[in-house]
């Protein structure tokens, strides 16, 4: 099962009936930038700017290795950016430069 | 209850780090400025208005399963309620002031002596929200989600509970419009206890399906 084809039968998100480890019963109360992004999901929700079944195609689309390696809300955000480029919505050149200025703007403020 | 903050011990795909107390000193996360600059720039083009997303963490912050509790102790004590519920579970929340914020549709299932239901979301993480809040960690996580539709006795049972041989077990895995929530049986020896009262022996975990609601104990915290 380590060939390459493991890939395409199971996409990232489809693990349903696969062999895993005994069930730790975590919890955390979400960081407040993990509940904002979590709001400003259901909005892109509502809104029809990006649906959740959008969304969970595009964590899918992070491929393997990244949603392996993000949390569960960096995965998300990653997916808004990746969906907004491909819509159109925004540039990477426009997100870049606005978080360095969201970066400048807690620098001024310390 | 089943927090165990910090606590990383998952080896599958949903890596989850550890997190540290929240200081706003502290310079924020690359994903932290992501999220700022994404929603400015979302709002700036007006593709969302400004208030929208702190009013959606209103919502989000009202939502939690002492809702889906009032539910239960509804269903328990007015069977045409019960029957409603079971037909239409949105509209039968919403009868009892639950709005559903999202257009999600919301299957009751109801556990007998003869059935015991179990919710999963296999592909994410999707969850009765409007009913009961948020998702808890290990439910988004890769061994309930890959183990619950296949071994789900063996799953009950790391929760502590044993499903008897004769009873059927089944599991429903939610989609991204379809949602469920388990209507737990009435614990014996509650034939006495008000609406709330009942409410008050249901837990989050009970509509997941992962255990019972357990009768009323005198003097225990647990």
């Amino acid at each position: 099962m380590n060939g390459s084809e493991q890939l395409l039968k199971r996409l990232p998100n489809d693990i349903g009936g696969l062999e895993a480890p005994k069930i730790e019963q975590t919890d955390h109360d979400l960081l407040p930038w993990e509940k904002r992004c979590h709001a400003l999901a259901d909005i892109l929700d509502f809104h029809k700017i990006i649906n959740t079944e959008e969304k969970r195609r595009g964590v899918e689309a992070l491929g393997s290795e990244m949603v392996g390696k993000l949390t569960y809300y960096e995965r998300w955000i990653a997916t808004f950016a990746n969906i907004a480029f491909q819509k159109q919505l925004i540039t990477p050149e426009e997100l870049a430069k606005k978080m360095a200025e969201v970066e400048a703007r807690w620098r001024s403020h310390i | 209850m089943t927090a165990h903050e910090d606590h990383d011990h998952d080896h599958g795909t949903e890596h989850e780090h550890p997190h540290s107390p929240i200081e706003t000193t502290d310079k924020p996360g690359y994903y932290d400025i992501m999220e700022q600059a994404f929603q400015e720039l979302m709002i700036e083009k007006g593709y969302i208005g400004a208030d929208k997303i702190r009013h959606q963490i209103e919502v989000l912050d009202s939502r939690n399963p002492a809702l889906g509790a009032k539910v239960v102790a509804r269903a328990w004590t007015d069977p045409d309620f019960r029957a409603r519920l079971l037909q239409n579970g949105r509209t039968a929340c919403e009868e009892l002031g639950i709005t559903f914020y999202d257009l999600t549709e919301l299957i009751v299932l109801e556990n007998t002596p003869s059935v015991h239901n179990l919710i999963v979301c296999t592909l994410c993480s999707c969850y009765p929200r409007p009913v009961l809040g948020l998702p808890p960690d290990w439910y988004k996580a890769k061994p309930y989600r890959a183990r619950a539709v296949y071994e789900p006795r063996k799953v009950l049972a790391e929760f502590g509970t044993i499903i008897p041989d004769d009873v059927e077990v089944r599991v429903s895995d939610s989609t991204a419009i379809q949602r469920y929530l388990v209507l737990p049986m009435r614990p014996d020896g509650t034939d006495q206890m008000s609406e709330e009262e009942l409410a008050s022996l249901v837990t989050r975990d009970a509509m997941i399906g992962v255990i019972p609601v357990k009768p009323p104990t005198r003097g225990a915290s647990s």
